[in-house]
Protein backbone atom coordinates (compact mmCIF):
# COMPACT_ATOMS: atom_id res chain seq x y z
CA UNK A 1 0.00 0.00 0.00
CA UNK A 2 1.14 3.45 -0.87
CA UNK A 3 1.70 5.83 2.00
CA UNK A 4 -0.90 8.61 1.86
CA UNK A 5 0.13 11.51 4.09
CA UNK A 6 -2.58 13.22 6.10
CA UNK A 7 -3.28 16.79 5.15
CA UNK A 8 -4.94 19.73 6.79
CA UNK A 9 -7.80 20.61 4.45
CA UNK A 10 -8.58 24.28 4.83
CA UNK A 11 -11.42 24.33 2.34
CA UNK A 12 -13.59 21.97 0.34
CA UNK A 13 -11.92 23.06 -2.88
CA UNK A 14 -8.46 22.45 -1.42
CA UNK A 15 -9.57 19.00 -0.34
CA UNK A 16 -10.93 18.28 -3.83
CA UNK A 17 -7.76 19.47 -5.56
CA UNK A 18 -5.40 17.78 -3.10
CA UNK A 19 -7.16 14.49 -3.81
CA UNK A 20 -5.62 14.60 -7.30
CA UNK A 21 -2.11 15.41 -6.11
CA UNK A 22 -1.18 12.01 -4.86
CA UNK A 23 -0.82 9.82 -7.94
CA UNK A 24 0.15 10.48 -11.54
CA UNK A 25 -2.77 8.36 -12.77
CA UNK A 26 -5.26 10.65 -11.03
CA UNK A 27 -3.93 13.58 -13.01
CA UNK A 28 -4.20 11.54 -16.21
CA UNK A 29 -7.83 10.71 -15.35
CA UNK A 30 -8.67 14.37 -14.70
CA UNK A 31 -6.83 15.64 -17.78
CA UNK A 32 -8.47 12.97 -19.96
CA UNK A 33 -11.89 14.31 -18.94
CA UNK A 34 -10.98 18.01 -19.26
CA UNK A 35 -9.37 17.54 -22.70
CA UNK A 36 -12.37 15.41 -23.73
CA UNK A 37 -14.83 18.16 -22.82
CA UNK A 38 -12.66 20.67 -24.68
CA UNK A 39 -12.53 18.48 -27.78
CA UNK A 40 -16.32 17.94 -27.85
CA UNK A 41 -16.81 21.72 -27.60
CA UNK A 42 -14.34 22.15 -30.47
CA UNK A 43 -16.09 19.45 -32.54
CA UNK A 44 -19.38 21.39 -32.39
CA UNK A 45 -17.60 24.64 -33.36
CA UNK A 46 -15.70 22.85 -36.12
CA UNK A 47 -18.81 21.35 -37.73
CA UNK A 48 -20.59 24.70 -37.47
CA UNK A 49 -17.67 26.70 -38.92
CA UNK A 50 -17.24 24.39 -41.92
CA UNK A 51 -20.84 24.90 -43.11
CA UNK A 52 -19.29 27.76 -45.11
CA UNK A 53 -18.11 25.05 -47.57
CA UNK A 54 -21.70 24.74 -48.79
CA UNK A 55 -21.86 28.49 -49.51
CA UNK A 56 -19.11 28.43 -52.10
CA UNK A 57 -15.49 29.46 -52.66
CA UNK A 58 -15.86 33.15 -51.70
CA UNK A 59 -17.59 32.47 -48.36
CA UNK A 60 -14.96 29.85 -47.42
CA UNK A 61 -12.07 32.14 -48.38
CA UNK A 62 -13.58 35.01 -46.35
CA UNK A 63 -13.79 32.73 -43.30
CA UNK A 64 -10.23 31.44 -43.75
CA UNK A 65 -8.87 35.00 -43.59
CA UNK A 66 -9.72 34.91 -39.87
CA UNK A 67 -8.59 31.33 -39.33
CA UNK A 68 -5.10 31.92 -40.77
CA UNK A 69 -4.22 34.82 -38.45
CA UNK A 70 -1.34 34.14 -36.01
CA UNK A 71 -3.76 33.96 -33.06
CA UNK A 72 -5.86 31.21 -34.67
CA UNK A 73 -2.71 29.38 -35.83
CA UNK A 74 -1.53 29.38 -32.22
CA UNK A 75 -4.95 28.16 -31.02
CA UNK A 76 -4.90 25.36 -33.61
CA UNK A 77 -1.46 24.33 -32.37
CA UNK A 78 -2.74 24.37 -28.77
CA UNK A 79 -5.71 22.26 -29.86
CA UNK A 80 -3.17 19.72 -31.09
CA UNK A 81 -1.82 19.41 -27.54
CA UNK A 82 -5.31 18.46 -26.30
CA UNK A 83 -5.71 15.95 -29.15
CA UNK A 84 -2.32 14.32 -28.61
CA UNK A 85 -2.77 13.93 -24.84
CA UNK A 86 -6.32 12.59 -25.20
CA UNK A 87 -5.33 10.23 -28.03
CA UNK A 88 -2.17 8.79 -26.46
CA UNK A 89 -3.68 8.52 -22.99
CA UNK A 90 -6.69 6.89 -24.67
CA UNK A 91 -4.38 4.23 -26.10
CA UNK A 92 -3.02 3.74 -22.58
CA UNK A 93 -6.58 3.33 -21.22
CA UNK A 94 -7.36 0.76 -23.91
CA UNK A 95 -4.17 -1.17 -23.07
CA UNK A 96 -5.03 -1.08 -19.36
CA UNK A 97 -8.66 -2.13 -19.94
CA UNK A 98 -8.34 -4.65 -22.78
CA UNK A 99 -4.81 -6.02 -22.15
CA UNK A 100 -2.56 -6.34 -19.09
CA UNK A 101 -1.56 -2.68 -19.08
CA UNK A 102 -2.41 -2.37 -15.39
CA UNK A 103 0.99 -3.99 -14.70
CA UNK A 104 2.93 -1.19 -16.38
CA UNK A 105 0.51 1.75 -16.63
CA UNK A 106 2.99 4.23 -15.10
CA UNK A 107 5.54 3.43 -17.78
CA UNK A 108 2.79 3.86 -20.36
CA UNK A 109 1.95 7.26 -18.86
CA UNK A 110 5.59 8.33 -19.16
CA UNK A 111 5.48 7.20 -22.81
CA UNK A 112 2.25 9.22 -23.29
CA UNK A 113 3.94 12.39 -22.06
CA UNK A 114 7.14 11.85 -24.06
CA UNK A 115 5.33 10.97 -27.32
CA UNK A 116 2.74 13.70 -26.85
CA UNK A 117 5.29 16.46 -26.23
CA UNK A 118 7.42 15.24 -29.16
CA UNK A 119 4.46 15.29 -31.56
CA UNK A 120 3.29 18.71 -30.32
CA UNK A 121 6.80 20.16 -30.87
CA UNK A 122 6.85 18.55 -34.34
CA UNK A 123 3.47 20.15 -35.13
CA UNK A 124 4.83 23.52 -33.97
CA UNK A 125 7.39 23.36 -36.77
CA UNK A 126 4.83 22.16 -39.33
CA UNK A 127 2.37 24.96 -38.48
CA UNK A 128 4.73 27.89 -37.89
CA UNK A 129 7.79 27.11 -40.03
CA UNK A 130 6.48 29.05 -43.04
CA UNK A 131 5.97 32.22 -40.96
CA UNK A 132 8.88 31.94 -38.50
CA UNK A 133 11.57 30.75 -40.89
CA UNK A 134 10.37 32.45 -44.09
CA UNK A 135 13.13 33.18 -46.56
CA UNK B 1 -35.28 -8.24 16.55
CA UNK B 2 -34.38 -8.01 12.87
CA UNK B 3 -31.58 -10.14 11.45
CA UNK B 4 -28.59 -7.74 11.02
CA UNK B 5 -27.25 -9.76 8.06
CA UNK B 6 -30.42 -9.23 6.04
CA UNK B 7 -31.29 -5.92 4.36
CA UNK B 8 -34.04 -3.99 6.16
CA UNK B 9 -37.61 -4.70 5.19
CA UNK B 10 -38.72 -2.94 2.06
CA UNK B 11 -42.21 -1.94 1.03
CA UNK B 12 -41.48 -2.98 -2.56
CA UNK B 13 -40.18 -6.37 -1.42
CA UNK B 14 -43.27 -7.01 0.69
CA UNK B 15 -45.59 -5.92 -2.09
CA UNK B 16 -43.94 -8.19 -4.65
CA UNK B 17 -43.92 -11.03 -2.12
CA UNK B 18 -40.31 -11.92 -2.90
CA UNK B 19 -37.42 -13.17 -0.81
CA UNK B 20 -34.31 -11.05 -0.38
CA UNK B 21 -32.26 -12.70 -3.13
CA UNK B 22 -34.97 -12.25 -5.73
CA UNK B 23 -35.33 -8.63 -4.60
CA UNK B 24 -31.61 -8.00 -5.06
CA UNK B 25 -31.55 -9.76 -8.42
CA UNK B 26 -34.39 -7.67 -9.75
CA UNK B 27 -34.04 -4.27 -8.10
CA UNK B 28 -30.66 -3.73 -6.49
CA UNK B 29 -28.58 -3.95 -9.64
CA UNK B 30 -28.66 -1.94 -12.89
CA UNK B 31 -31.41 -2.97 -15.27
CA UNK B 32 -29.08 -2.67 -18.23
CA UNK B 33 -25.41 -3.50 -18.55
CA UNK B 34 -23.14 -0.62 -19.55
CA UNK B 35 -20.59 -3.04 -21.03
CA UNK B 36 -21.44 -2.51 -24.73
CA UNK B 37 -21.10 1.27 -24.36
CA UNK B 38 -17.85 0.82 -22.43
CA UNK B 39 -16.46 -1.49 -25.15
CA UNK B 40 -17.64 0.79 -27.99
CA UNK B 41 -15.97 3.75 -26.25
CA UNK B 42 -12.61 1.91 -26.42
CA UNK B 43 -13.09 0.71 -30.01
CA UNK B 44 -14.27 4.08 -31.39
CA UNK B 45 -11.50 5.73 -29.36
CA UNK B 46 -8.81 3.58 -31.00
CA UNK B 47 -10.28 4.31 -34.45
CA UNK B 48 -10.40 8.02 -33.62
CA UNK B 49 -6.72 8.02 -32.57
CA UNK B 50 -5.81 7.20 -36.17
CA UNK B 51 -8.51 9.39 -37.74
CA UNK B 52 -8.06 12.48 -35.55
CA UNK B 53 -4.27 12.52 -35.42
CA UNK B 54 -4.19 11.82 -39.17
CA UNK B 55 -6.74 14.57 -39.81
CA UNK B 56 -4.81 17.05 -37.67
CA UNK B 57 -1.50 16.35 -39.41
CA UNK B 58 -3.15 16.38 -42.86
CA UNK B 59 -4.84 19.73 -42.19
CA UNK B 60 -1.58 21.34 -41.00
CA UNK B 61 0.91 19.53 -43.22
CA UNK B 62 1.51 22.74 -45.14
CA UNK B 63 -0.09 26.21 -44.93
CA UNK B 64 -2.69 25.52 -47.63
CA UNK B 65 -3.60 21.88 -47.03
CA UNK B 66 -6.28 22.69 -44.46
CA UNK B 67 -7.14 26.30 -45.22
CA UNK B 68 -7.64 26.38 -48.99
CA UNK B 69 -10.87 25.82 -50.93
CA UNK B 70 -9.16 24.13 -53.87
CA UNK B 71 -7.33 21.61 -51.65
CA UNK B 72 -10.58 20.80 -49.84
CA UNK B 73 -12.46 20.40 -53.13
CA UNK B 74 -9.83 18.05 -54.54
CA UNK B 75 -10.00 15.88 -51.42
CA UNK B 76 -13.81 15.85 -51.41
CA UNK B 77 -13.79 14.70 -55.05
CA UNK B 78 -12.84 11.24 -53.77
CA UNK B 79 -15.79 9.07 -52.65
CA UNK B 80 -13.42 7.23 -50.29
CA UNK B 81 -12.54 10.48 -48.54
CA UNK B 82 -16.23 11.40 -48.31
CA UNK B 83 -17.16 8.02 -46.87
CA UNK B 84 -14.35 8.03 -44.32
CA UNK B 85 -15.27 11.56 -43.20
CA UNK B 86 -18.98 10.73 -42.85
CA UNK B 87 -17.90 7.94 -40.52
CA UNK B 88 -15.38 10.20 -38.80
CA UNK B 89 -18.06 12.79 -37.94
CA UNK B 90 -20.46 10.13 -36.70
CA UNK B 91 -18.14 8.11 -34.50
CA UNK B 92 -16.39 11.27 -33.30
CA UNK B 93 -19.69 12.72 -32.13
CA UNK B 94 -20.76 9.38 -30.61
CA UNK B 95 -17.47 9.04 -28.71
CA UNK B 96 -17.56 12.65 -27.51
CA UNK B 97 -21.15 12.63 -26.29
CA UNK B 98 -20.80 9.16 -24.76
CA UNK B 99 -17.80 10.58 -22.88
CA UNK B 100 -19.84 13.58 -21.69
CA UNK B 101 -22.64 11.29 -20.52
CA UNK B 102 -20.03 9.14 -18.77
CA UNK B 103 -18.88 12.23 -16.82
CA UNK B 104 -22.49 13.25 -16.03
CA UNK B 105 -23.25 9.73 -14.76
CA UNK B 106 -20.47 10.07 -12.17
CA UNK B 107 -22.62 12.64 -10.35
CA UNK B 108 -25.71 11.66 -8.43
CA UNK B 109 -28.39 13.60 -10.24
CA UNK B 110 -32.16 13.67 -9.91
CA UNK B 111 -33.69 11.44 -12.61
CA UNK B 112 -35.37 14.34 -14.44
CA UNK B 113 -32.15 16.41 -14.56
CA UNK B 114 -30.20 13.40 -15.82
CA UNK B 115 -32.85 12.67 -18.44
CA UNK B 116 -32.83 16.32 -19.57
CA UNK B 117 -29.03 16.34 -19.97
CA UNK B 118 -29.22 13.02 -21.83
CA UNK B 119 -31.89 14.42 -24.16
CA UNK B 120 -29.88 17.59 -24.84
CA UNK B 121 -26.76 15.52 -25.65
CA UNK B 122 -28.64 13.15 -27.98
CA UNK B 123 -30.53 15.91 -29.82
CA UNK B 124 -27.43 18.13 -30.16
CA UNK B 125 -25.48 15.12 -31.45
CA UNK B 126 -28.11 14.21 -34.05
CA UNK B 127 -28.44 17.83 -35.25
CA UNK B 128 -24.69 18.39 -35.58
CA UNK B 129 -24.04 15.04 -37.27
CA UNK B 130 -26.79 15.99 -39.74
CA UNK B 131 -25.12 19.40 -40.32
CA UNK B 132 -21.77 17.72 -40.91
CA UNK B 133 -23.21 15.11 -43.31
CA UNK B 134 -25.06 17.90 -45.13
CA UNK B 135 -21.81 19.88 -45.55
CA UNK B 136 -20.03 16.88 -47.08
CA UNK B 137 -22.87 15.53 -49.22
CA UNK B 138 -24.13 18.84 -50.65
CA UNK B 139 -20.61 20.23 -51.27
CA UNK B 140 -20.40 21.65 -54.81
CA UNK B 141 -16.82 22.46 -55.92
CA UNK B 142 -18.03 24.63 -58.81
CA UNK B 143 -20.04 27.03 -56.65
CA UNK B 144 -18.40 30.50 -56.83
Amino acid sequence: MAYIPEREPFSAWNKLIMRYRLFSGSWAYLLQRLTGIGLVAYLFLHIWALTSLTRGRAAFAAEMVTFTTPLFKFLEWALGALIMFHAFNGIRIAIVDLANGARYHKKLLAAVWVTGIAVVIMMFFLIFSNTLFAK
Amino acid sequence: MADPLQPPGNVLLQKEGMNTNAFLRNYARPRKSGAPAWWLQRVTGLALVILTVGHYILMHYNPVSGHDYGETASRLASPWFKGIYLGFITIGMYHGLQGCWNIVRDFKLKPMIGLTIFGVLVIAGIIFVAIGWNTILTFDPLKP
